[in-house]
């Protein structure tokens, strides 16, 4: 990375780490929101972006990692710190316990399978009752500590983007590229193809996990229908396609200006909002199916770990 | 739970299998044939669902149509809709990586419903046109799940009627065998794929207003057909016509089985279950690989 690249970027981490200082209660609540994007975002690239299986249920991690921390909070009393890292290990094993199977369909029909296991998920959610409040949904006690959480969130974000760029520069993340590009020549190759999906998976899985358990923490309740939208896997997507599916900072970019231009619609046009959340899905498919960083990589010999 | 089964019971739940059954079987033959011409899961199928049993109500509430009578106009209607929505934006996706198609025709169905929700608000919409049932022995047969199962299974015999014996019906089903040698042997391959979208769509239609007459209608009452119509075809095998028949016929009766000894909540994950079982064990659907 180049000094003055490094510069700008320590700069805005300084500035995000100072901003609870001085930031009013919406400003905040909106960066913690625009990191939640930036981990999702981020963790969807892991599995889809870089072995392009397409998860089409990612947000059923954020649901796991909401409902675990949310039932060991309100019920076992753990303190939200370690429910969360609780909630983390949770998603991971959810994704070594579905991608056993799962990562072994083809195409479309992982596509389903993922967005199958979240109706399931939210299916499983509301009948056991007794400990999840069914479509009641489950309260945590109060408490404020949107600052901690801020920064919990940031931290998350943080960690997801460094990983990327670690997998991505590593043989790893080759291996994975070449899985992409062509499974059978990897395996060929002589790379344990399924080893490799099911730890990018698991990998993928974690930051969801944690970020839905924030969020859970966040909010003080949650409910099956607020923790299981696909809409939320479906923005992640169009996220990274937009900033650049397989890059580092595709994804950061994506979210970020994808949820500023959302917080803009949201606040004037409420009604119409879905309707332009559909509008931009599918110019982002036609129009830039390789995002904006995929053109600059294009046009400008970016380096590959961009 | 302790409620004793008794045979009526079984046969009641079988009864009403194959009923729902055969509307499964044609609302996922549409579904089907998107994804054996194009490699296309359309996402929107569901949401297309929705636009005909709404092109019913209205033709029903604002003329006073028969619902039935309806059938046709809705299915004309979706034709021209599918027709338009491949000319404009799908076509763009035919050859593109399954992640563009999933998300464009999702886009497409997410700007329906709404586009649904704002044109015509949220409420429930009912056809009361036929309740009631007949009794026959110990069986009810519902009177307008009887007369759907009818119109089903005709429009579904006159689809699969149409591309045996015809000879658009055999283009499409040329394409979806081979699209490169389809154009080899002539057929305009383009326009397989707008017949082929205009035709899913106007059975979807269908399903659409069959169902209006059973149920209240809503916007987002489509999405759930869509998932209902990718299990089918994977049960009976994707891009394999008949096998669409079956998996109708088998989801229908594994729906009424599981709401019997389970609750309707857990039917879902038994279906999702079965998808994923299937999908490993037998990916080729339960007939086994026999395209068309």
């Amino acid at each position: 990375m180049r000094p003055a690249v490094l510069a700008a970027l320590v700069l805005v981490l300084v500035a995000l780490a100072c901003y609870p200082a001085v930031g009013t209660g919406y400003g905040l609540r909106s960066v913690l929101q625009a990191f939640m994007w930036i981990a999702l975002a981020g963790s969807w690239n892991l599995i889809s972006g870089l072995t392009g299986y397409v998860s089409f249920g990612h947000v059923a991690f954020f649901g796991a990692g909401a409902y675990t921390a949310g039932i060991l909070i309100a019920s076992a009393g753990w303190s939200w710190p370690i429910a969360t890292l609780a909630a983390g290990a949770a998603a991971g094993v959810l994704a070594l316990a579905i991608g056993g199977p799962c990562l072994r369909l083809k195409g479309p029909y992982f596509a389903i399978a993922m967005l199958g296991l979240n109706e399931v998920l939210r299916a499983l959610v509301s009948y056991f009752e007794g400990l999840t409040g069914g479509g009641n949904g489950l309260s945590m006690p109060t408490l404020d500590a949107t600052v901690p959480i801020y920064y919990a969130m940031g931290v998350t974000a943080l960690a997801v983007t460094f990983g990327a760029r670690l997998i991505i520069g590593s043989r790893f993340g080759l291996r994975l590229m070449t899985i992409r590009e062509d499974e059978v020549a990897a395996e060929a190759m002589g790379i344990p193809t399924f080893r490799h999906k099911l730890v990018a998976f698991l990998l993928s899985a974690i930051g969801p996990g944690i970020a839905g358990a924030l969020t859970a923490r966040d909010q003080g309740y949650i409910e099956p229908l607020s923790v299981f939208p696909l809409a939320t896997t479906i923005t992640m997507i169009v996220m990274t396609l937009f900033g650049g599916k397989g890059t580092v900072w595709g994804p950061v970019l994506g979210a970020v200006v994808l949820f500023v231009a959302q917080e803009m619609v949201w606040a004037r046009y409420p009604y119409i909002h879905p309707l332009l959340f559909g509008a931009i899905i599918v110019a982002v498919v036609l129009a830039m199916p390789r995002g904006i960083l995929g053109l600059l990589q294009l046009k400008y010999r970016l380096p590959r770990t961009v | 739970m302790n409620i004793v089964i008794t045979p009526a019971m079984i046969g009641q739940v079988i009864i009403s299998g194959i009923l729902s059954g055969v509307l499964y079987s044609m609302v996922a033959l549409g579904l089907a044939l998107i994804f054996g011409v194009m490699r296309i899961i359309n996402v929107a199928h569901g949401p297309l669902l929705m636009l005909g049993a709404y092109t019913t109500f209205f033709l029903y509430s604002a003329f006073g149509l028969n619902p039935y009578l309806t059938v046709p106009i809705s299915m004309a209607v979706l034709f021209v809709a599918g027709v338009v929505l491949e000319r404009t934006l799908v076509f763009r996706v035919v050859d593109a990586p399954e992640l563009s198609s999933l998300l464009l025709t999702f886009g497409i169905s997410i700007a329906l419903v709404n586009g649904a929700q704002l044109a015509f608000t949220s409420d429930l919409r009912a056809v009361e046109y036929i309740t009631g049932s007949w009794v026959l022995g110990p069986f009810a047969f519902s009177k307008s799940r009887v007369i759907a199962f009818v119109f089903a299974g005709f429009l579904t015999g006159g689809a699969f009627l149409f591309l045996r014996s015809t000879r658009l019906g055999k283009a499409i089903r040329a394409t979806s065998q081979s699209r490169e040698v389809a154009m080899v042997c002539g057929i305009d391959v383009g326009k397989i794929h707008r017949l082929t979208f205009g035709l899913a769509s106007a059975l979807a239609a269908a399903g659409g207003a069959l169902i209006s007459v059973i149920v209240a209608i809503q916007p987002e009452m489509g999405q759930i057909w869509t998932f209902k119509s990718f299990l089918v075809i994977v049960l009976g095998g994707a891009g394999n016509y008949p096998g669409a028949l079956l998996g109708g016929m088998l989801l229908g009766l594994i729906e009424q089985l599981a709401s019997l000894f389970l609750t309707t909540q857990l039917s879902e994950v038994v279906a999702y279950v079965l998808l994923v079982l299937v999908l490993l064990v037998r990916p080729t659907g339960l007939l086994g690989g026999r395209q068309t």
